[in-house]
């Protein structure tokens, strides 16, 4: 044939004088390993066919050879693989329609193998009368134990567009908010004429067009004149006037890609993929979150595919695509194209492309009745009209080679069929409004009868649709209605608008119908004829799925997964739905239009990212002492934001043999902890100790100043929510601390019952979190390594009691000290301003080293907090704990006449026997350490599935006791104390006896030396 | 992302800017002890669930850290007013009632 | 297109966070020596102190380090009349400052108000990027950020790449 023949020599398939291509500067580029050259201004798909190729990739399903279908970013077909330079930078499923040409480009074709050309996976194709819609759904149902071991792992294997990247991605991305008066979405016809109205009456105007120039349909299809010059000249000034107004920022290979709440309008900018080398640090792509007061859509319309026996062959290609290969890109498509359409539009590119040197040996319009004027202009060209007729089949596979056309007859039956032999066949349905972006708004469609379309009806925002999106067709109609949106935009922002006049000479009115699937000369079964190109569905599957029962739209989209692929039915979803609503036998507005969502085209992750990748991907917070555990081999665990210090493993040691060390240092001599993430907020006022009263489960009224308290929170339903060691620093000042995961849900919460529900009393909140630096002292050395530098405070045992507090200086830090101890040691908390943080703990490392001290993270915390049965928030507790259930009434104010959650903990609920309680586990097995997490059963019991009686919350190899310990919350767990219960696991199963929590130094001696 | 207009710092300001606080109106109960079980039970959990105008309480929680009152169509997402905590908003319709009409969507 | 901003780090100061209902203001602004600012976002100032309203009983009042104590003292004094809260948040929070002619859209990468509105001379407490911040327009083309000190790397961190993402001119 002689197309795949010249394939390979160069842009013999280039017009002359034709395009807005640079034919100044060359660009080489591979695709498939093939090099091929094309011009600065190319997309991957104008070079390509300028050299003559047109099978770009394969298809989804049946794996049938694929061509560009289009020119823009609508495409479903011409999918390809990407590979700018370095590692990292792949990227599938890019549109080659839309991917700039530059130097050294590598693309890849997809869903081939092992090459293009032969593809063993196109044996689907033959076998297409199994791949009906459904046919996953209904095949692979049985047997019900293959699904997960034999259907899925080769569905998935075979299923997906393209190859997923597997190296992390090496480029960076960028993002900004901006707010405008007026932002206006596509710069075409209709944007440009409404921006040019604005800018001139100085209105803040962004203008953001997905191309990489503004002009839209004038770089297509180019009227004779505008305002007396002809298009290129006319778009050079209107860039130069706009660029020169202060008030208007137009931005190109920018896509409005959703719109949401107030206006609010989602810009994904392509920065660099268009750079053969992109400046130093320069973010590959920018979302810009636009906030604009007053919004015109002026996205234009995209043409529909017509569906026939065929319509997917390379080769076959939307009329107006073929116009913009030949006006934009100066490609011309084929040397015998035929046209088939449904629309005057396609008569317009059809006289283009002849005008090009493109023969055009037939234009065929299903319609009896076509506009004199184009059939004599038609006549003037040579060109051979067959209106009324219809297309049947296409033949050739890897490129079409001639297609079969018939008169249509008056029963919808095609006779007298002819093969016309050709290299192309444009086709049009006629054009959808697109309104993807005005359905992201919720606002409604309404079904324009007479034309068939959707067009814009009830708006939710701010907004006008201005030009092709509103169903006009000339683009002097589409100048005035950008004119007209402007005029409205501009009235609603209280501005004046001169009114502005462009003058389009050459227009091209015209108007179209809109068809179902072709008629044919068949019974349709056999006939493969394209609805969605990109999954593959065919007429054939949208009638099936009506005849087993879907009705609705959002039905028979999913059943056939008809719109449902990247290009979320750009092409598909008014022929689908015509379709359906001709078998269904109900007008088409009835059978309804399934919902567009953002985004309107496919957006690479790292857009919607951001800067929030590698370090940036979340905040980090770090203590002021973090430092130090990084300089000193520490190793970190994330805690809510925080990062924190686990363990601190000398030469040799793993966790264990750390976490042992640890533990055992700080029982015998001492360890020193930074506890600053622990949440801190001041209380203070007159009424600070009535508000502590109403919020924690404690009384307050009577702790003296200087003393502290431990306090519990509950919710009001009565469940624990928080618990941390309070001081009284003053009559009027409490220093409260939460748990580190705690500390702005407490803030919260305290603010809303004080906002809300007490604002009568005089308290006031400040968080002091990060105020403070805090360093905890524990075990019995502990005074001895902090008193040398207490200046302002007598700390020993007689005048410093356990749960005291003071003011004072450390080491000459203004300080705020407490006698605490999470621990059950001799313990001390030190507070000093953040900053001053590190330098205390240094000063107490090297004071330590006098007494056997250690530093010690998070894991020896936990183990030591656990040996002493504290508890912690959100570990041991999960929300549905009582204090009852967790052992701890004896922190409830008796007396206490209400606090936050008191009522709640006489609900019938919460009194029943079989609440789970929380309470200790020591495993049979000693050296057994329980999972947490794991669930508990009654022992021996080896029922499937066996009753669930509780679960382990915390567990532990205990270095103190030279065993295992475990917590756990367990059915009527108090009660079970003595007995024995069966733990689960993988491999085996564990008995363990129930026990108190407390494992260590039950009567407290060791925190009162 | 919905604007939000803070009746205390009198600006309308990005949604991020604030937290939602649960259904308005709903007062604690002056003496919790007394009240029966089913009081309690609707006091703790019972809520409108309204398709249409709902009273809600929001948060300035990055802004002026103040709780305030709000009027929100659940359909459309959008706010229809906000007062300051104590008060009402009005829907233009009824004074401080839910407007619980069903909106086609 | 040259760059020609800077972010910087401020040194340390002092801070307090200062509460009190509406009746006492008059009392605090005599003890402090200034005029409490009367509406949100507004700042008052003496020589060497500023308040800056950040809510309707709330405002940040900012001094030279070694004169916290002496505010501290002035302060409580009207305590038994004037009943407030008075916290010391010098060490809670760290200061970046923006400053250039290109502060305002180096702060837009993050900070989701528009920024357009906030006149010089006014702070407010918002948001950048997932941080809460106080925010203070110190002069047209001058910010400062005033962020909880845990925080204040991821901040920096976002101001460091969006510098070079503008230096980089695309």
């Amino acid at each position: 044939m002689a197309t795949q023949k010249v394939k390979r020599t160069m842009n013999n398939w280039r017009v002359d004088g034709k395009g807005r291509i640079n034919r100044d500067k060359h660009v080489r580029f591979t695709f498939d390993g093939v090099s091929y050259q094309g011009y600065e201004g190319d997309t991957v798909a104008s070079a390509l066919i300028a050299n003559g190729v047109h099978l770009m990739g394969r298809s989804f399903k049946y794996h049938r050879p694929r061509g560009p279908v289009t020119a823009g970013s609508e495409e479903p077909n011409a999918l390809i693989g990407t590979f700018r330079s370095g590692a990292g930078r792949f990227e599938p499923n890019t549109r080659a329609t839309v991917q700039e040409l530059y130097e050294g480009l590598t693309t890849v074709s997809q869903n081939k193998w092992p090459t293009l050309n032969f593809d063993i996976g196109a044996v689907n194709d033959k076998l297409h009368k199994l791949f009906a819609a459904g046919f996953y759904y209904k095949t692979f149902m049985w047997p019900k134990s293959f699904w997960d071991r034999v259907y899925e792992p080769l569905i998935r294997a075979s299923a997906g567009l393209g190859i997923s990247p597997t190296e992390p991605d090496a480029d960076t991305y960028a993002a900004r908010y901006l707010h405008t008066e007026l932002l206006i979405v596509g710069a075409g016809p209709a944007g440009l004429a409404a921006a040019l109205t604005a800018a001139r009456n100085g209105t803040d105007v962004v203008l953001v067009d997905e191309n990489r120039e503004i002009g839209g349909s004038l770089l297509s299809e180019a009227p004779t004149a505008i305002d007396g010059k002809n298009v290129g000249n006319w778009l050079i000034d209107v860039i130069g006037e706009l660029e020169a107004s202060r008030n208007v920022r137009v931005m190109t290979r920018a896509t409005a890609i959703g719109y949401y709440h107030e206006n609010m309008v989602g810009v994904a900018e392509k920065l660099t993929d268009h750079m053969a080398s992109p400046p130093a640090n320069a973010p590959r792509e920018r979302m810009w979150r636009i906030r604009a007061q007053e919004v015109i859509l002026a996205q234009g319309a995209l043409e529909r595919p017509l569906v026939f026996d065929g319509n997917d062959r390379p080769g076959v290609m939307m009329a107006g695509a073929a116009q913009t290969y030949l006006n934009r890109y100066g490609v011309k498509v084929g040397n015998a194209a035929v046209v088939v359409t449904s629309h005057d539009s396609a008569w317009h590119a059809a006289f283009d492309l002849a005008d090009a040197g493109v023969r055009i040996p037939a234009i065929v319009d299903v319609r009896t009745n076509v506009n004199g004027y184009l059939q004599s202009e038609a006549q003037k060209r040579g060109i051979t009209a067959k209106v009324g007729h219809s297309v049947t089949s296409v033949s050739g596979t890897k490129r079409v080679s001639a297609v079969k056309i018939g008169r249509i007859s008056d029963d919808q039956y095609v006779t007298d069929i002819t093969s016309i032999p050709c290299d192309a066949v444009l086709m049009s349905g006629g054009w959808t409004p697109s309104l993807h972006l005005f359905s992201h708004t919720k606002g409604s469609l309404q079904w324009d009868e007479e034309n068939e379309v959707f067009l814009p009806g009830e708006k939710t925002e701010r907004c006008h649709i201005a030009g092709g999106g509103r169903g006009l067709w000339s683009q002097q109609a589409v100048f005035d209605d950008g004119v007209h949106a402007a005029q409205q935009a501009l009235s609603s922002l209280g501005h004046n608008a001169q009114p502005l006049s462009v003058d389009v000479e050459g227009d091209r009115a015209g108007s179209g119908i809109v068809m179902e699937e072709l008629p044919g000369n068949d019974d349709k079964l056999s006939r493969r004829a394209f609805v969605d190109f990109q999954n593959d569905v065919t007429a054939k599957d949208i009638r099936l799925a009506v005849r087993e029962g879907m009705l609705s739209i959002e039905h028979i989209k999913r059943f056939t997964t008809n719109g449902m692929a990247t290009d979320q039915g750009k092409l598909s979803n008014m022929n689908g739905l015509k379709i359906a609503s001709g078998e269904l036998g109900r007008p088409t507005p009835e059978v309804g239009l399934t919902t567009f969502r953002p985004p309107y085209t496919p957006t690479t992750f790292g857009t919607f990212a951001g800067y929030h990748k590698d370090e940036l991907f979340e905040v980090t917070r770090k203590t002021s002492i973090d430092s130090w555990a990084e300089e000193n081999g520490a190793v970190f665990e994330p805690v809510a934001l925080w990062r924190r210090a686990r363990y601190y493993p000398k030469a040799g040691e793993d966790m264990h043999a750390a976490v042992a060390r640890e533990c055992r240092e700080t029982r015998t001599f001492v360890g020193m902890f930074d506890a600053s993430t622990l949440g801190k907020i001041e209380v203070v006022g007159p009424d600070a100790a009535q508000f502590m009263n109403r919020m924690y489960t404690n009384p307050w009224t009577r702790l003296a100043p200087g003393r502290c308290r431990y306090g519990l929170l509950l919710g009001e339903d009565g469940f624990i929510r928080d618990d941390g060691v309070i001081g009284r620093l003053s009559e009027d000042r409490f220093h409260v601390t939460t748990t580190t995961g705690g500390a702005a849900r407490v803030l919260t919460m305290m603010e809303h019952f004080l906002q809300t529900e007490w604002p009568d009393l005089d308290v006031w909140l400040t968080s002091t979190t990060e105020q403070w630096s805090t360093i905890a002292l524990n075990g019995p050395n502990a005074r001895k390594v902090l008193e040398p530098f207490v200046k302002g405070a007598d700390i020993s045992a007689e005048s410093f009691p356990h749960m005291a507090l003071r003011e004072c200086t450390v080491a000459g830090f203004e300080a705020r000290l407490f006698r605490v101890s999470f621990t059950g040691e001799l313990g001390f908390e030190v507070n000093v301003p953040s900053q001053r943080g590190r330098a205390l703990w240094e000063v107490l490392y090297q004071e330590g080293k006098k007494y056997s001290m250690c530093v010690y993270g998070t894991e020896t915390m936990h183990v030591l907090r656990a040996e002493k049965g504290y508890i912690i928030v959100g570990q041991d507790t999960d929300g549905t704990v009582t204090p009852a259930d967790a052992g701890l009434t004896w922190a409830i104010g008796k007396k206490k006449p209400d606090f936050v959650g008191k009522r709640s903990l006489t609900r019938p609920d919460m009194l029943l026997p079989d609440r789970k309680q929380l309470v200790g586990l020591l495993t049979e097995d000693p050296d057994v350490v329980l999972e947490e997490g794991a669930q508990i059963v009654e022992a021996g019991d080896t029922a499937v599935p066996a009753r669930m009686l509780g679960h382990v919350t915390s567990s532990y190899r205990s270095e103190t006791l030279g065993r295992s310990i475990a917590m756990a919350l367990i059915e009527c767990g108090f009660e079970r104390v003595g007995t024995s219960l069966d733990i689960p696991m993988p491999g085996q199963t564990h008995r363990a006896t129930v026990s108190r929590t407390v494992f260590y130094d039950p009567d407290g001696d060791r925190i009162k030396m | 992302m919905l604007l939000i207009h803070c009746p205390y710092c009198k600006e309308t300001l990005p949604e991020l800017e604030f937290e939602y606080a649960g259904q308005a109106h709903i007062a604690r109960p002056e003496n919790p002890a007394e009240q029966t079980d089913a009081e309690w039970r609707d006091y703790l959990f019972i809520r409108s669930n309204v398709r249409g105008d709902h009273a809600e309480q929001w948060r300035h929680s990055h802004g002026c850290g103040r709780y305030f009152n709000a009027l929100r169509n659940t359909v459309s997402d959008k706010f229809i007013a906000t007062c300051e905590i104590g008060q009402a908003c009005s829907n233009g319709h009824a004074e401080g009632e839910e407007n619980n009409e069903q909106l086609e969507s | 297109m040259a760059f020609n901003s800077t972010v910087e780090n401020l040194p340390e100061m002092g801070r307090f966070s200062l509460r009190c209902k509406r009746e006492n203001t008059v009392a605090m602004s005599k003890a402090l020596g200034f005029e409490l600012p009367s509406s949100i976002s507004e700042i008052t100032r003496s020589r060497t102190r500023s308040a800056l309203r950040l809510g309707p009983d709330e405002w940040m009042l900012t001094c030279p380090m070694e004169e916290r104590s002496a505010l501290g003292k002035s302060l409580a004094a009207i305590y038994p009349d004037a009943v407030h809260s008075l916290t010391d948040i010098s060490s809670r929070e760290v200061s970046i400052r923006i400053s250039g002619p290109e502060a305002e859209e180096l702060l837009s990468t993050s900070c989701p108000r528009n920024l357009a509105e906030l006149a010089s001379g006014r702070g407010v407490r918002t948001i950048f990027d997932s941080v809460q911040v106080i925010l203070t327009r110190e002069k047209k083309d001058q910010f400062r950020l005033d962020v909880w000190r845990s925080f204040a790397p991821h901040v920096l961190g976002l101001l460091t790449v969006a510098v070079a993402e503008f230096e980089c001119g695309l």
